[in-house]
């Protein structure tokens, strides 16, 4: 491992390890405040539920962190989401693809969405923000031209079961979650690949001249973001049993919140695996916790904003305490 | 858009050409060919309903809470539009005049599926005596209604339905014939039993419009006989297109065409401008599906009569005595009426079904109270 590409990683956890610990704590304390207001808040089949409808999001959350964390975005991800939906349908229902394969082209579809962006945005140094947001219109479009705004529905009950079922008491999906968080966590903390990362949020022309391959490394998590869409895509149409064309609509924001919520930088070169998952658990549960003590829809809106504001407030001064 | 409007028009006039020729033995253009069910010609003639054994899901071990006060839930396809502004005032209204009953509503501020599956998950948890429901998608919103019916949660649609068996009733706000009856009824009352009329529709293909279409040509053969249907032009749902299309045909007729029909909440505002800047209000009729807000400036010109919808306000206020109706026990499988307050006895159709009754009439009179 080059030296280049250990100095900012040893820099970053110190801050973020801070950063985690304090969301970690304000979201007991919320988790405590609010389940002392409810008592069908902090139950096991309340907490494994919210994993379930959680986990749509926290599989775009991975990649998404790994994007951010090269000093990009990635806006098209919801838009991928719906074509990822329809393209699982359509090949089924209409193309009469064996549902297997279907699947298996969904994610094909996906991974290219993603390639497709990696590959402009890397080649012709168009700004992720600038492709992104194209590409969200332009993928949106495609699935709403395939399917003609119908919808595709009655999957054959084994179909279910990621969405809909459980292995042992615990969701389904909730399981590929929780493996996908930690092998993404792991890849982040203990590989070269991502160390370099790191080392392109935080110095792109060095990370270049240190001989890392940036455009490879920046190809690789814009099409882990598509697949990771398609994965997500997958596990929403099962657990609501039906494909439409605008499903996974404002999917980017929800994620991007997680992330930034999570610690990681949206300048670049710092952030975790582990903040993202407890940005994740702490919008949703908060969100669950309002909306079970009878706050409603826009009102709970109004809080997540709040709550968003203060986290990017406190890490924010928490790193200028440490500068 | 130009080539669209363009080939439109050229083939809605290849298929005036033709049908001109045709039209007194086949359909209307844009009618589909299902079967037809025409309703009994004059006001208020109550129809008997066909019986269908009872489809709904039934509720595992509910709480018996009849004359109890119940806490509902009523979560919209969304919230912050004039039209469940309005189902919701109707809801509050019956909960009011119940007593025993609150009622809230929540739901997501876009018509996303997955959003308001959220909403009723969360519901579910947080323990309430029921949900009422209007879909955003009649297959996805059916396993989470399931999950409530299975917790011994009533559940009971309005406005869109699911799946039959994820809820106990629908309330259907309207049926094709009702709808017909009442569009050709109004026209003829404008422009007299031997008028002459166009309709302007969104495609010929459209499975609503379709419906209607041939609901009001087989009403209007048994009704109305001699009313003259000229022309079916289809615009979409694009305002621009809808204007143009109804322009068009009123150079076309000139005299000849005494009314228009528009088929949506687009076509028929777009109908009554164009019979405007026509300046031949008064003398073309318009009459059609439509909003009370889209409407108030021609209405109260006098441009337009009678604009034909649902009343929403009633709606919800049905919605909430048919679901007090079931948790007391007095609405169950295979009951053929149901006692909603103010609005008498509504009839059980389609098995599980409870429809409002007749559509709703907007005129000068009313449509002022109307906000949607």
């Amino acid at each position: 491992m080059t030296v280049a590409a250990q100095a900012p990683a040893r820099k970053a956890p110190r801050w973020l390890a801070r950063h985690e610990t304090l969301l970690a704590v304000i979201l007991l304390v919320a988790l405590a405040g609010l389940g002392a207001f409810n008592e069908r808040f902090l139950t096991i089949d309340n907490l494994l539920n919210q994993g379930r409808l959680m986990t749509e999001i926290g599989l775009i959350a991975l990649p998404m962190t790994f994007v951010i964390i090269t000093g990009g975005i990635d806006l098209s991800v919801g838009a991928i989401v719906g074509l990822c939906a329809i393209m699982l349908g359509y090949s089924w229902k209409t193309f009469g693809f064996p549902l297997p394969l279907a699947i298996v082209f969904s994610l094909f579809v996906g991974g290219l969405a993603g390639f497709v962006n990696g590959l402009v945005i890397t080649r012709v140094k168009v700004p992720p923000l600038i492709m992104t947001i194209a590409t969200l219109a332009l993928y949106r479009g495609l699935a709403e031209g395939v399917s003609q705004a119908h919808s595709v529905r009655g999957y054959p009950e084994w179909f279910y079961f990621l969405g809909q079922g459980s292995v042992l008491g615990v969701p389904t999906q909730l399981l590929v979650l929780v493996v996908l968080v930690v092998v993404a966590g792991v890849a982040l903390d203990r590989t070269t690949f991502g160390r370099t990362l790191y080392a392109i949020g935080s110095n792109e022309t060095a990370a270049r001249f240190s001989a890392l391959n940036v455009d490879r490394a920046k190809l690789i998590v814009y099409t882990l973001s598509g697949l990771a869409s398609a994965l997500a895509a997958w596990v929403l149409v099962s657990r609501v049993t039906t494909t439409r064309m605008d499903m996974g609509q404002g999917y980017e924001l929800d994620v991007i919140a997680a992330v930034v919520l999570g610690g990681t930088s949206i300048f670049g070169g710092s952030g975790t695996i582990w903040g993202t998952a407890i940005g994740l658990a702490m919008i949703q549960l908060l969100k669950n916790g309002l909306a079970l003590t009878g706050v409603k829809g826009d009102a709970t809106i109004v809080v997540i904003g709040a709550a968003l504001i203060l986290s990017v407030l406190v890490a924010s001064s928490l790193q200028r305490r440490r500068d | 858009m130009k080539s669209r409007y363009l080939l439109t028009t050229a083939a809605a006039f290849a298929l005036a050409a033709w049908s001109s020729g045709a039209s007194a033995a086949g359909k209307w253009d844009g009618a589909d060919d299902l079967p037809t069910n025409p309703l009994a010609c004059g006001a208020g003639a109550a129809e008997t309903p066909v019986s269908k054994p009872y489809d709904g899901g039934q509720p595992t071990n509910p709480p018996n809470k009849a004359g109890k006060e119940i806490t509902l839930v009523d979560v919209p396809k969304l919230i912050g539009i004039g039209y469940f502004n309005a189902t919701s005032k109707g809801m509050q209204d019956a909960a009011k005049e119940l007593g025993d009953v609150k009622v809230t509503t929540d739901g997501p501020t876009e018509a996303k599926i997955d959003e308001q599956i959220k909403f009723i998950d969360n519901y579910i948890t947080s323990g309430v005596d029921g949900i009422l429901f209007a879909a955003n998608d009649p297959v996805a919103i059916a396993p989470v209604l399931k999950k409530a019916l299975s917790k011994g949660i009533h559940v009971v649609g309005y406005d869109a339905n699911s799946t039959p068996d994820a809820r106990e009733w629908f309330v259907n706000q309207a049926e094709f014939n009702g709808i017909a009856k009442a569009m050709m009824d109004s026209m003829a009352k404008e422009i007299g039993e031997d008028g002459s009329f166009a309709i302007v529709t969104s495609t010929f293909t459209t499975p609503n419009q379709a419906r209607w279409i041939a609901e009001m040509q087989a009403y209007a053969a048994k009704c109305h006989p001699k009313m003259h249907w000229l022309e079916t032009v289809e615009a979409q749902e694009d305002n621009n297109l809808s204007f143009n299309q109804a322009t068009t045909l009123i150079n076309k007729y000139g005299d000849k065409l005494k009314g228009l029909f528009g088929m949506t909440s687009v076509a028929t505002p777009a109908s009554a401008e164009a019979v405007t800047k026509a300046g031949l209000c008064g003398k073309v009729a318009v009459v059609g599906l439509a909003t009370p807000n889209a409407m108030k400036p021609y209405v109260h010109d006098g441009c337009v009569k009678s604009v034909v919808l649902w009343n929403p306000i009633d709606l919800g206020y049905a919605a909430v005595y048919v679901m007090r109706a079931d948790v007391d026990g007095k609405l169950k499988p295979g009951d053929a009426s149901v006692d909603a307050g103010k609005l008498g006895k509504l009839n059980v159709i389609n098995g599980s079904e409870i429809l409002l009754g007749p559509p709703f009439i907007y005129d000068k009179g009313n449509i002022d109270k109307f906000d949607f």
